[in-house]
This record gives structure tokens, C-alpha cells and sequence, in this order.
């Protein structure tokens, strides 16, 4: 009965928190200062005809840190897979703070991604009863599927209010990386924190409280 | 677990439907707010940054080191052929090194005899590095002084070498600057040699496009782009990169400033250009006006 006290409740909830302000904590360290190369042009005449001295410099100082691919959104990432399994420990207030809080660190335009996310993690909590009876393939379609429609609706929605949208590769790149890591997401919420999902016959962790 | 399905709990019952609409409208009001009133939803950004991250400073200091010693391993491999290689150079360096420094005195010495007085007010404040946009699809950095060091938005930035970047968003602990690459990043530059004026907007790349150049017939690949100064909130004469092209033909500038890593900035300090007064004064009275100053000198930013 431990599972289902206030007290680990308000654990888990923290324990999101918590999660979430790491993952920030790692997006916003200064080590990412230049703009990812993947799809860069390659600049002609090459430096090394131009100014043999200048090219050389930068050679010495490359320090090999390219920054070549964008990593995955793990928070969205996150958050779909603990709504999945346990939407008692990521509540609809939570969420919406947490996600607010990201596109105010991130500087998105404020509001918006929040929105569209928080729709989604509820899609997902309403599903999960569903998708629980179901196999990994299926709710990892639900998400990617999920994931595709915010992007378009984001993208969608700044087109409308003549807000530039970001870079379409970019965010084409992103969704690719955050679809194929979910799994990897969902591996560590169930084996590392020890989220999974309730089982059948189980109350959920209000259940104790009501 | 069928009455599971059937009985509405709280997850699916109308409280929380209730409480997601009514979130679904604050967020979406927030964003409203933003596209109608932005400057003020920036500067409560700003305000929440100021006042989160410089307290995480004490955590980001460690983890930034770390991961650039872990870096730095990456280049410790071609260390000692590095060396050989810079010693050869540093003896052929010594001969430039007599040069410039002959160069400099002369160069001091016709300064003084035409009397050129370099922009005095032009000084500035450095601030390290706290944080970057923490997105791909941004480029900006937060730095470690604010308003409480009397930095001003719009302010340029560089590093040791060139231009880096514009201040926008101040908070009061910490200030925002858009990197020359953030697509939103627009800075007037002038060419040269032929003097030919343009405006280098960023577009999330590494080099960013020179647009709205007059004749691009005049310009070639390897010309030096420095600040024009043109609408008065930048100094002029910052060195900011080269020009070169892409393979679609489309200038861009190969920036000087080291993108790869930004760990000081310098934040200039600038008050202004002068306008240009048209006082009768030299008719009136004989006397020269004794508060000239230069209007258009190239700033030097040593």
C-alpha cells in the first residue's frame, strides 16, 4: 500500500520537477554557442586561398565540437511517457507550469508550445487505459503521430499570427530524434524511476486517498 | 476493471476537464498577450531568467567545465605534433611581431600629427557567459551583467576579435545578446574596400547572407565587413567578418568572431552618434566652437 500514499505521490510529482529543471539545466549550459552545421552551405573560395594565415588560426583553434545534429526534446518526451503510464504523478496544473516555464527558458514564444504540449498530454492520459492493454508499437505511433501534430499546429498557428516559425528542417530533425529516442525515454522512466503502469486489477494512487 | 472503463474518475470526470480548458485559455491568453504586447512579455522573460539562472550559476560553472576538459581530450590527441608545428611558427611570428610593432609607433605618430582624436566614451564592460538560448533554433547567449552595470539594449558585443552580437532583453542581474547568427539578428555593415552598404541578417547559420547590397559586382570574396554604424545605436568600424559566397552565388560573411566557444564578451558602451548641429555660430562669431567632436571616426575598440 505504500504505492499509493499521499506522500509518494507528492514524491513523484516533486521527483517530475525535478526531472524537468535538469533537462533545462542542460539545454541552457553554454556550450552550445554556434548554430548547427548539418545544413550549412559550404562557403567559397575556401579561407585557405584567401587568408593562408587566418584559416590557419582557426584550424589551431577547432577544437573539434561541431555541433552537428540538434539532440532530442526529452521533456516532451518525458512528460508523454509518465502521462502514459502514471497520469496521477504528472497532474494538468503541472504540467502547464512546467511547460511555461521551458518556453519562457528556451525563448519560444510563450504560451504556445506549453498549449499544444498540455493538449497532448492529456490526449495521451485519456488513452492510457487504452493504450495500456495494448503494445509498446502502438502507443509509440500514438506519440509520434502526437508529436507530428504539434509541430504542424505550432508551425500553423505562428503562420497565422505573422510570427516567423522556426527553422522547418531543424524542427523535421528534431521530431525525427525525439521519435526514435522514445523508446529509450520509456526504458529509463520504467527501470531506472519505476514508473509503469497500474496494473489492472490495482487502484490508482488516488485511489487510496478518495 | 470494466467498471474501471465505465465509472468517470478524476482523470477523466469534468473537474479536469474544467481545469484543462481553463489552463488551455491561460496559455493561450499568455501567448496572445506576447504577439500583442511582446516587449512587456520580453522583459517578464527576462525578469524570470534574471532571476533564475544566475542562481544555478553555482551548478553551471562545474558541469560547463567539465564538459569542456572532456572536450579538450578530443584535441589532446594531435598535441605534440601541434607543437612542432606552432614553434616553426612562432619563429617566423617574431619577424611580424618587429613589423607591427614598428608599424604602430609610426602609425601613433601620424595620429598625432593630424591631430585625430579617437571616440573617448567608447569603453567597455565584460561579462562572462552564463548561459545560450538552450534551443537550436536560437541563437543568443545571457551574460553576467545587467542593468545594475548600466548596460543599455542595443549595445554591441564582441569578443577578442570581432563582433559577436547585439544586447536585447536586459534584466537586472543579467543581459541578453542576439548572436549575428539568430535568425531574427539584423546588423548594418559596411564593405571594403568599395564602401558598399549592407545589411547582415542572420539566419541560423554559421555564415549568415548580406542583404540589400547595391552592386554586388563590386565585391569580392575575401573583402573585410566591418559595423557601418548606420541608425545610430551602434558604433561604427567593428570588425564583424569576410566576405564570402556560397555555392548558390549568395554572399554571406565568414564571421571573425569564435562562435564555437563563447566564454567573455565584451558589452560596449555607447551613448550615441552625435548629430550634427547647423548653429550659425562660425557666422556669427569668429571662435570655433570649442566642443567639437569628431562625428564620424572609425571606433577603435582597444
Amino acid at each position: 500500500m505504500d504505492e499509493l500514499s499521499p506522500l509518494r505521490l507528492f514524491i513523484m510529482r516533486s521527483a517530475f520537477v525535478a526531472l524537468a529543471l535538469l533537462i533545462l539545466f542542460f539545454h541552457l549550459l553554454p556550450i552550445d554557442t554556434q548554430p548547427v552545421t548539418l545544413f550549412a552551405p559550404e562557403l567559397l573560395p575556401p579561407l585557405e586561398q584567401i587568408d593562408p594565415a587566418e584559416a590557419r588560426l582557426r584550424a589551431l583553434l577547432d577544437q573539434g565540437t561541431n555541433r552537428h545534429l540538434v539532440g532530442p526534446d526529452l521533456l516532451i518526451a518525458f512528460a508523454f511517457a509518465w502521462s502514459l503510464r502514471r497520469p496521477e504523478y504528472v497532474p494538468t496544473l503541472l504540467l502547464a507550469v512546467v511547460f511555461l516555464m521551458s518556453d519562457l527558458m528556451l525563448q519560444r514564444p510563450p504560451g504556445l508550445w506549453a498549449l499544444l504540449a498540455l493538449l497532448a498530454c492529456e490526449n495521451l492520459k485519456g488513452r492510457s487505459r487504452i493504450l495500456r492493454d495494448s503494445t509498446f508499437g502502438a502507443e509509440w505511433v500514438a506519440v509520434a503521430i502526437l508529436l507530428t501534430g504539434i509541430l504542424l499546429a505550432n508551425r500553423i498557428v505562428l503562420f497565422i499570427m505573422l510570427v516567423p516559425a522556426p527553422q522547418l528542417r531543424l524542427g523535421l530533425l528534431e521530431l525525427g530524434i525525439t521519435v526514435l529516442i522514445y523508446p529509450a525515454v520509456v526504458f529509463i522512466t520504467r527501470s531506472v524511476m519505476g514508473i509503469r503502469r497500474a496494473a489492472p486489477g490495482e487502484l490508482d494512487a488516488l485511489g487510496g486517498r478518495a | 476493471m470494466a467498471k474501471d472503463r465505465s465509472q468517470p474518475n478524476e482523470y477523466t470526470g469534468p473537474l479536469r476537464r474544467l481545469i484543462t480548458a481553463v489552463l488551455v485559455v491561460v496559455l493561450g491568453a499568455v501567448f496572445l498577450l506576447w504577439r500583442i504586447d511582446s516587449p512587456r512579455v520580453e522583459r517578464f522573460r527576462a525578469q524570470v531568467t534574471d532571476a533564475v539562472v544566475p542562481n544555478l550559476d553555482w551548478a553551471m560553472a562545474p558541469v560547463t567545465g567539465a564538459v569542456n576538459l572532456l572536450r579538450d581530450f578530443q584535441s589532446y590527441q594531435r598535441l605534440s605534433e601541434q607543437n612542432q608545428e606552432l614553434r616553426s611558427e612562432l619563429r617566423r611570428m617574431q619577424t611580424w611581431k618587429e613589423a607591427a610593432l614598428q608599424l604602430e609607433q609610426e602609425n601613433a605618430r601620424l595620429l598625432d600629427l593630424n591631430n585625430v582624436r579617437l571616440d573617448p566614451r567608447l569603453t567597455y564592460v565584460t561579462g562572462v557567459v552564463l548561459a545560450d538560448s538552450g534551443s537550436p533554433f536560437r541563437q543568443s547567449v545571457l551574460l553576467n551583467v545587467g542593468a545594475r552595470d548600466g548596460v543599455v539594449e542595443g549595445w554591441a558585443t564582441m569578443d577578442g576579435i570581432g563582433l559577436v552580437g547585439r544586447i536585447s532583453g536586459v534584466g537586472e542581474n543579467t543581459a541578453r545578446v542576439i548572436l549575428l547568427t539568430d535568425s531574427s539578428s539584423r546588423i548594418p555593415a559596411v564593405i571594403q574596400p568599395s564602401g558598399q552598404r549592407a545589411m547582415i541578417s542572420g539566419d541560423n547559420s554559421a555564415a549568415p547572407p548580406l542583404d540589400f547590397l547595391e552592386n554586388p559586382e563590386l565585391v569580392r570574396p575575401g573583402d573585410r565587413v566591418i559595423s557601418s554604424g548606420d541608425g545610430g545605436v551602434f558604433p561604427a568600424g567593428l570588425l564583424i567578418g569576410q566576405i564570402a559566397a556560397d555555392p548558390g552565388g549568395r554572399l554571406r560573411v565568414r564571421l571573425a568572431a569564435d562562435f564555437e566557444r563563447l566564454e567573455f564578451l565584451r558589452v560596449l558602451r555607447h551613448h550615441g552618434t552625435d548629430t550634427v548641429i547647423n548653429a550659425p555660430t562660425i557666422v556669427s562669431d569668429a571662435v570655433p566652437v570649442a566642443e567639437e567632436r569628431p562625428v564620424d571616426v572609425p571606433a577603435v575598440t582597444e
